[in-house]
């Protein structure tokens, strides 16, 4: 056994040496972290590619390894081509270093691709093993080559990863969680259409700027700041929100949300006009109050105000959905879920016509450290 | 050729646990929700716990034919075919099923080398792999069955991590798409169910491996344990994957399993897909190296002449040749519906009749007798 272990060892090593494929080395790569696309009408896009710069710090202790630690790379890429063209191809010409999509963090699409839509994107991404799921999408207000090329932000981090932890920082807040894998989700999935958030840049920062809702891959509506919670709540269970209410002109309260959740119910889902039902449970605390306007005491009159004017504005925003004909609370796929031999084919022409009934119910546990 | 097995070779009863299991748990793991899911949406999950509990009943047929084969020498499924059906017979059926298994064999390499294709290297060169993955089966075979027990012990404990890294998507899991409840027809069903029947396939090699393992009746017990574990595990997959993929999602990704791997994310190691893609080479050398270990037997089973070391480098020769053939994702997968339907019909169809013609032999025998 030994002689044959000692007479194949070799060949082995010799298979294996004469088996190389060709790498990806960490330092020897183009990590892009972020692709942006803005629309240019006719099928074209202007595609936008952002690296990592590891530069500008001198480093002393770097000797003769490699790459000079205070050499530049690319920074970004941007140029026209098709849509549905795959950007690290496209840009592999400029590239340096071979460019590797393992790490895209970050999409960014303008206004009016997503409007023009983006199932060529989507499907790019569908059919690439190399590009993680858990990547956030976003639509960029204005355009995306400018958001990623901009070198006036406060950060000094790259902006990829700029954008990409405050999107996912909002998600943990008040913004539903979205990325490519919850967009894929909805997109590919029967009865519900898709959503992301819209992103802008003022001046030397980033900011949100409500959601982008989509028609199947198509942008048809924006959902503005002050509704996101709305649409949170009845999307799913979360904590860390912060709603905003207005209870007399010009006199607000604030509820922080420690815990929220929603379950649905529905009935005669197979009929013309299904009843939905949805309960909201919102255990929160005040944040700010109007001075005077709330104490222990009259906290329970205040909740009773509260459960009236959320379950009000959350028909209203499900009411508009339905005009719209799109569905991104995935309303239908709960009537799937709670209707035997669900008729499918004819739900895009009752979903209008669904009637849907709402029920808030807040608790205020604490009005904060004083009277 | 009828003597006994050795004790000096026999492998522990806990074998009959970590063997069939590891046969059965593969490549199928990666790509099985989406074929099942076509037919029964979201009550797939049902298909697999019947597809599961039939597999359970073929494995007493198993143990049945086995048991009754003890007393006339060597329970192996060789010995029964020509004890019951003479020489010529028998050897033409022992050909059948061992087609099956050369089928498994090259199925599992293929497969995996695909896999590897699609997700990792698609550079990497076919005749190069598989050769140097039969050069280990080969080292591993000529230890004998307890080394190949042993490397499925090592299988599974491999194995672990990745059935592990699953939970990570159960916090993005809606369980809502698992409602309603049984709302499919039973045609709907039973057509999941066959489509299941690849990923249950390979405990069915306990026909061949029997006689190797000591003290039968608590075999007989792992054996069992071990289906059941098969059951659970790609059960509670099937949920997962239907809670956390919508529907036509799930339609639209054929490695559904690697697609969650794809967005489990650490701080410091970024795509587990590839690492555990990686992690799955261990699934496949132990198939390997029993399949072909079962064909060098049937060689030495037919023509007693020949050894079995050096049937075994022919063998491998021969996997290496089929899996270098099969060149394109679409034969791969053609390879796989021929797998499923042969695969099939010998475990529903063949073994049942088997076992009824063990029956019939017995019955002549005593009336003979008397």
């Amino acid at each position: 056994m030994k002689q044959k272990a000692a007479l194949i060892a070799p060949l082995i090593a010799l298979l294996l040496l004469s088996g190389c494929l060709p790498t990806s080395i960490i330092d020897d790569v183009l990590l892009v972290e972020a692709e942006g696309i803005d629309y240019l009408g006719d099928g074209k896009v202007m595609g936008t590619v952002s690296m990592p710069n590891y530069a500008a710090n001198p480093n002393p202790g770097s000797g003769g390894a490699g790459l000079p630690t205070t050499a530049s790379m690319l920074r970004h890429l941007s140029g026209v081509t098709y849509d549905g063209k795959s950007l690290v191809d496209r840009f592999q010409p400029s590239g340096q270093m071979p460019l590797r999509v393992g790490k895209l963090r970050l999409m960014l699409f303008n206004t009016a691709m997503a409007k023009k839509g983006l199932y060529k994107q989507i499907d790019l991404r569908n059919r690439d093993p190399d590009a993680p799921r858990d990547m956030s999408l976003a639509v960029v207000e204005g355009s995306c080559r400018k958001m990623l090329t901009s070198a006036d932000y406060q950060t000094q981090i790259p902006v990829a990863r700029y954008i990409q932890d405050m999107i996912e920082q909002n998600s943990e807040h008040n913004y539903p969680e979205s990325t490519l894998e919850t967009f894929m989700y909805a997109y590919y999935g029967d009865y519900m259409d898709p959503f992301l958030p819209i992103i802008r840049k003022q001046g030397d920062h980033i900011e949100m700027y409500g959601l982008a809702l989509f028609k199947g891959d198509k942008y048809v509506m924006r959902l503005s700041e002050n509704r996101v919670f709305t649409f949170k709540m009845l999307f799913q269970k979360f904590s860390q929100g912060v709603y905003d209410y207005e209870f007399a002109p010009n006199k607000h309260i604030a509820l922080k949300n420690v815990h929220t959740n929603v379950n649905y119910k529905v009935k005669n889902g197979n009929s013309s006009s299904p009843d939905i039902y949805a309960s909201v449970n919102v255990r929160a605390q005040i944040r700010q109050a109007n001075p005077g306007s709330i104490s222990k005491s009259t906290g329970p009159g205040m909740e009773k105000k509260l459960n009236k004017h959320m379950a009000k504005e959350a028909v209203q925003l499900v009411h508009r959905f339905q005009r719209k004909r799109i569905d991104p609370l995935q309303l239908g796929q709960h009537v799937r879920s709670y209707t035997r031999n669900f008729d499918g084919k004819s739900w895009p022409e009752r979903y209008p016509n669904a009637r849907f009934h709402c029920k808030v119910d807040v608790t205020i546990r604490q009005t904060g450290i004083s009277e | 050729m009828n003597d006994k097995i050795k004790p000096a070779h026999q492998v522990g009863p806990v074998s009959a646990f970590f063997i069939p299991q590891v046969m059965q748990i593969g490549i199928g793991y990666l790509s099985f929700q989406q074929i099942i899911t076509k037919y029964s949406q979201q009550d797939a999950w049902l298909a697999s716990l019947i597809s599961g509990a039939l597999s359970l009943g073929i494995l007493w047929v198993v143990l049945r034919l086995l048991e009754n084969e003890r007393q006339f020498g060597m329970p192996d499924l060789f010995s029964i075919h020509t004890r019951i059906f003479g020489r010529r017979i028998g050897t033409i059926l022992n050909l059948f099923t061992v087609t099956h298994v050369l089928l498994f064999a090259i199925r599992s390499l293929r497969s995996y080398i695909e896999i590897v294709h699609v997700w990792v290297f698609p550079q990497m060169s076919m005749f190069l792999f598989s050769l140097i993955f039969c050069l280990i089966a080969w080292y591993i075979v000529s230890g004998g069955m307890r080394t190949i027990a042993g490397v499925c012990l090592l299988s599974f404990i491999y194995l672990v991590p990745l059935s592990i890294l699953t939970l990570f998507i159960v916090p993005h899991a809606q369980f809502e798409n698992l409602l309603p409840l049984i709302d499919h027809s039973p045609a709907a069903l039973l057509k999941s169910c066959y489509e299941l029947t690849h990923v249950y396939l390979g405990f069915e090699l306990l026909l061949y491996v029997y006689p190797f393992i000591s003290n039968p009746r608590e075999a007989r017990k792992w054996a069992f344990r071990s289906a059941l574990t098969t059951v659970y595990f790609y059960t509670t997959t099937l949920i997962l994957a239907i809670a956390y993929f919508s529907q036509g999602e799930l339609q639209n990704t054929i490695w559904p399993t690697v697609a969650y791997w794809k967005s489990v994310r650490f701080p410091l190691v970024e795509h587990i897909d590839i690492i555990a893609i990686v992690l799955l080479l261990w699934a496949t050398i132990p198939k390997v190296c029993l399949c072909s270990w079962i064909i060098a037997r049937a060689v030495k089973f037919t023509v007693p002449k020949i050894k079995m070391k050096y049937s075994l480098i022919v063998i491998l020769a021969l996997f290496i040749a089929g899996t270098t053939m099969i060149r394109t994702g679409l034969l791969v997968k053609q390879l796989n519906v021929a797998y499923t339907r042969y695969g099939a019909l010998i475990i529903y169809i063949y073994l049942p009749i088997l076992l009824f013609c063990q029956w019939i032999k017995k019955k002549r025998g005593r009336s003979a007798a008397s």
